[in-house]
């Protein structure tokens, strides 16, 4: 009988405490964001998309080879001072955010952007185009200042977050060919 | 028939036999809200009374093992986080562990105790989901929002230090792959503080509430035979009463040097080895982290953060080695076959989650349906884990 | 009935005969007593997720309409009456269709009773009180019935777990207002309010500790007869997926949503009307007795939605055993105890 009187007192006294603690919490300020309208800052090492900037770009290849998914492809033409880079794609159905191509990256070229929010209607417009197959890239150092490419050596340089910033967003970089997805076993 | 049964003493087994009734089959999974993710389970039931469990699981099996023989060492690091995806860091410094010993690679302080830093954070990340979830089995919705708002401080850390808010890949062989923020240290301790004052909200709220120990105590009772036989570990284990521990009994990096202890299954509130108990363990081991963070910090070297000696590619000697670690949810193993080249020719997951869920078909008969969804947000499965 | 009645007397003079008169007062309040029952799903649900969200350190919806997402409701009805109506292929068809009005009727016809204002009542029963529990426990049928032709096991117990735990709960419920009922020595709603008339210390709960013990019964019993946490066996989600409306799509589910909104008010209506003094102010005369019935009736319907977001849900076993074992000899003892408070205090009934 006190066993069963307790349990009673117990039920009604443990109840009551919990309410006062979640009652604590209606008068609190909300820890959540409004998340358009307000979002919250983020760390120069977040993993965002994966951007390559071409014009830092060598294409030595190490990107894609490090990839465990092997979501990018490059495809280059030519050898030595004319070896030209005519495409860089980055396929975001395949990537994993691991940030080991960004690792590998010996010019800073390929990083990571500050840029997260993507929806799409076609999973094929996931495919990013980096490089547009008309105007192909030059590979070496040399031949890209010839033809005014940016060719600052970057040195040993953390991730720039200014940089990462002003990184060409979606909307910036050219449209994915047609049937880009079906094309792209590089 | 156990003593929650209620048919106990009622003839109910007579009943039944004249009546030719059957056994209810109902598929609780691959979509229910309360299997944690795409478990099926098999029940038999009889009423309200589960009569035979049976966990069918690989709905999540992505072949992580047959990928590392096509992967180098480092980029398999990349799969280890998605084996448990709410405890990345544990599942990483498992593997990491693992290759050094095999390459006999001696990792730079500083890299060890933002290591074990890390670990830790991701160990009460863990706990947090597992209370927080374990509580809504129950019913309870508002403790997992409130765990959740402890675990986001949390995460905001590991983005902040290794750029990622779910799966980080911050590990790598021989060290980390980069050294902490500028005020890394102070984020950690004022997080530290913030949980330290968190956990008896919690308590009040969730685990001396009068409802919820009538929920758990004296339900899903795993005694040491039993976890003994099908090889559990972790809180599961420890909820049985053992306190096991690898960080205390097999220490891998740094762990000898730190002061703390390993909350045990006491029985406070039913039978030894109950839900309670093993939530309780968890309670207590987010405390227990506390500490460990506490004094990493205070021990926070300067340094270098990757071993020097180590080349981009790795090449791990011939021969094979078990290294168990200590994740949130039990003992990951890794066992690791190297044949001397720049991948793995075998690997081997020993996961936690795989052997602590299978008890479920030897503790699940007699119980009620109630008590089986109680019991299974209890173990602190992670199907990512389990199938791998 | 009666306001209603005068009024259309009033507009139509001579015009309508007694019959006509009672006709279109019947079904003018009717109309407005389903009004209310829309308009409790529709700021219920606002009002739930509300509380959910600052108890939880959250918001709640914050996007339609211009503040606080009042407009959420809105938004969701629109959206729940595009979606699609599906029957599972091997329901029981007729019963399957039947099954959320059952359920939404036996609510509805409950507030028949309810005294918001001085003779706004759509019915003054003698029987007022009995006849409330008498047609709200019709919904059980409406829960077996969903239950039953879904053809689904998880309703299939959802369904059993409502029926019976609808049933016991009926007990303590009806006995905890027992009581009131020997106090006023009427059944009738509008009697038993005008009883409670003076202020808060002539209210019922007030009245003596056992009525005040009685209050307490009937408010836990009431979350238990509504099927809400910690008492929501019915739907447990994290057990039954959804209880006996798993596989209710669209308008029907709607019809769910609000038979369960428009009881939660319902109970607290009753609650309200036979413990809390009714349209009666806490002290002074009567003024604005509508207003001060909803906002009381409110309040008791926020304070089962703070209960059900704090508290862990109890056990098919327990839950019986709480209310057999606990609630229906409290209940008892609550109606011997009053029974002999009136004697030494010499009250009659």
């Amino acid at each position: 009988m006190t066993q069963y009187l307790r349990d009673i007192y117990e039920a009604v006294t443990s109840a009551l405490k919990g309410m006062r603690i979640t009652g604590k919490h209606v008068v609190r300020k909300p820890v959540t964001l409004q998340f358009p309208d307000e979002r919250w800052v983020l760390p120069a090492r977040f993993k965002g998309f994966i951007i390559n900037d071409v014009n830092l770009c060598d294409g030595c290849l190490r990107c894609a080879k490090v990839c465990p998914v092997d979501c990018i492809y490059i495809e280059t033409m030519g050898k030595g001072k004319d070896r030209f880079m005519h495409r860089y794609a980055v396929d975001y159905n395949k990537c994993i955010w691991c940030g080991l191509c960004t690792e590998e990256c010996p010019t800073f070229a390929c990083q990571h952007s500050l840029d997260y929010d993507h929806a799409l209607y076609d999973r094929r417009r996931l495919v990013y185009e980096f490089v547009d197959p008309a105007r192909p890239v030059p590979c070496h150092k040399e031949r890209r200042q010839q033809m005014g490419y940016f060719v600052e050596q970057v040195a040993a340089a953390p991730p720039d977050p200014d940089r990462i910033a002003k990184a060409p967003r979606r909307a910036d970089l050219p449209e994915t060919a047609p049937g880009g997805a079906e094309g792209g076993g590089a | 028939m156990s003593e929650t049964a209620t048919g106990r003493g009622w003839g109910a087994q007579d009943v039944r036999r004249e009546l030719h009734s059957e056994l209810l089959e109902i598929n609780m999974g691959p979509q229910h809200p309360a299997t944690h993710g795409v478990l099926r389970l098999l029940v038999h039931t009889d009423g309200e009374i589960v009569q035979g469990v049976t966990a069918h699981i690989g709905y999540l099996h992505r072949c992580a093992e047959k990928i590392a023989e096509g992967c180098d060492w480092r980029q398999w690091m990349v799969y280890t986080d998605r084996f448990d995806y709410l405890a990345p860091i544990n599942m990483n410094f498992g593997y990491a562990v693992a290759v050094e010993r095999m390459l006999g690679v001696k990792v730079p302080e500083r890299a060890e105790h933002i290591r074990v830093i890390c670990a830790e954070l991701q160990r009460i990340a863990s706990h947090l989901i597992a209370i927080g979830t374990f509580g809504l089995d129950m019913g309870a919705w508002t403790p997992l929002l409130y765990c959740f708002r402890e675990r986001e401080e949390i995460l905001n850390i590991l983005e902040r230090i290794s750029g990622g808010r779910m799966l980080y890949n911050y590990f790598d062989i021989g060290g980390l792959r980069y050294d902490a923020y500028e005020g890394f240290e102070r984020d950690v301790l004022d997080f530290v503080n913030i949980m330290e004052q968190k956990i008896p909200e919690y308590d009040t709220l969730l685990s001396y509430n009068k409802i919820f120990i009538e929920r758990t105590a004296d339900v899903g009772v795993i005694d040491v035979a039993t976890c003994h036989a099908y090889g559990c570990t972790g809180p599961v284990l420890r909820g049985a009463g053992v306190p096991f521990d690898c960080r205390k009994d097999d220490p891998y990096s740094i762990y000898d040097r730190f002061e703390f202890d390993i909350p045990y299954g006491e029985g406070e509130q039913g039978t030894v080895g109950d839900c309670w108990d093993r939530y309780m363990v968890r309670m207590r081991e987010m405390y227990e982290s506390c500490r460990i963070i506490r004094q990493a910090v205070d021990a926070l070297p300067g340094g270098p953060v990757k071993a020097e000696e180590l080349k981009k590619l790795v090449k791990v000697p011939q021969g094979s080695l078990y290294t168990r670690t200590e994740s949130s949810k039990g003992e990951i193993g890794y066992h690791i076959f190297a044949d001397g080249g720049s991948k793995p020719f075998r690997t081997k997951v020993r996961s936690p989650s795989f052997s602590n869920l299978h008890v479920i078909e030897k503790v699940g008969p007699g119980m009620m349906l109630s008590d089986l969804v109680a019991t299974i947000g209890s173990l602190d499965i992670v199907l990512g884990e389990i199938d791998r | 009935m009666q306001v209603m009645t005068d009024l259309f007397a009033r507009i139509f003079g001579d015009g309508l005969s007694p019959v006509g008169l009672l006709v279109a007062g019947g079904l003018t309040m009717a109309l407005i007593m389903a009004l209310v029952m829309a308009l409790c799903a529709i700021v219920f649900t606002w009002a739930e997720r509300k509380v959910a969200g600052f108890i939880q350190s959250r918001y709640g919806p914050m996007r339609v309409g211009r503040w606080h997402g009042v407009l959420q409701p809105v938004a969701d009805m629109v959206k729940i009456l595009g979606k699609e109506d599906i029957v599972p292929q091997d329901a029981d068809k007729p019963l399957f269709l039947l099954a959320p009005f059952v359920i939404f009727i036996g609510s509805l016809m409950a507030w028949a009773a309810i005294p918001f204002a001085p003779g706004f009542i759509a019915a003054d029963l003698d029987l007022g009180l009995f006849y409330i529990f008498a047609v709200s426990s019709a919904a059980t049928i409406g829960i077996l019935m969903a239950g039953w032709a879904s053809n689904n096991k998880w309703s299939l117990y959802g369904a059993a777990r409502g029926a019976a735990q609808a049933v016991s709960y009926e007990i303590p419920l009806t006995l905890a207002c027992i009581p009131v009922v020997m106090i006023t020595g009427s059944l009738n709603m509008n009697d038993i309010v005008i009883a409670q008339q003076g202020g808060i210390w002539h209210w019922h709960f007030l009245h003596d500790p056992f009525l005040f013990v009685a209050f307490l019964l009937y408010f836990v019993a009431s979350i238990a007869e509504v099927n809400r946490g910690p008492f929501d066996m019915p739907e447990t989600e994290s057990e039954l997926v959804a209880g006996y409306h798993t596989e209710y799509t669209g308008m029907r589910f709607a019809f769910f949503f609000l038979a369960e909104y428009a009881n939660l008010f319902l109970v607290s209506c009753v609650a309200t009307a036979v413990f809390l003094g009714g349209w009666q102010p806490l002290f002074g005369p009567v003024f604005l007795p509508g207003l001060v019935f909803v906002i009381k009736a409110v309040l008791l319907v926020l304070l089962q939605m703070w209960l059900r977001w704090t508290l862990p849900r109890l056990r098919v076993d327990q839950l019986m055993h709480v209310c057999w074992k606990v609630m229906v000899p409290l209940a008892l003892i609550c109606v011997l105890g009053a029974g002999i408070w009136m004697l030494a205090t010499g009250q009659t009934g």
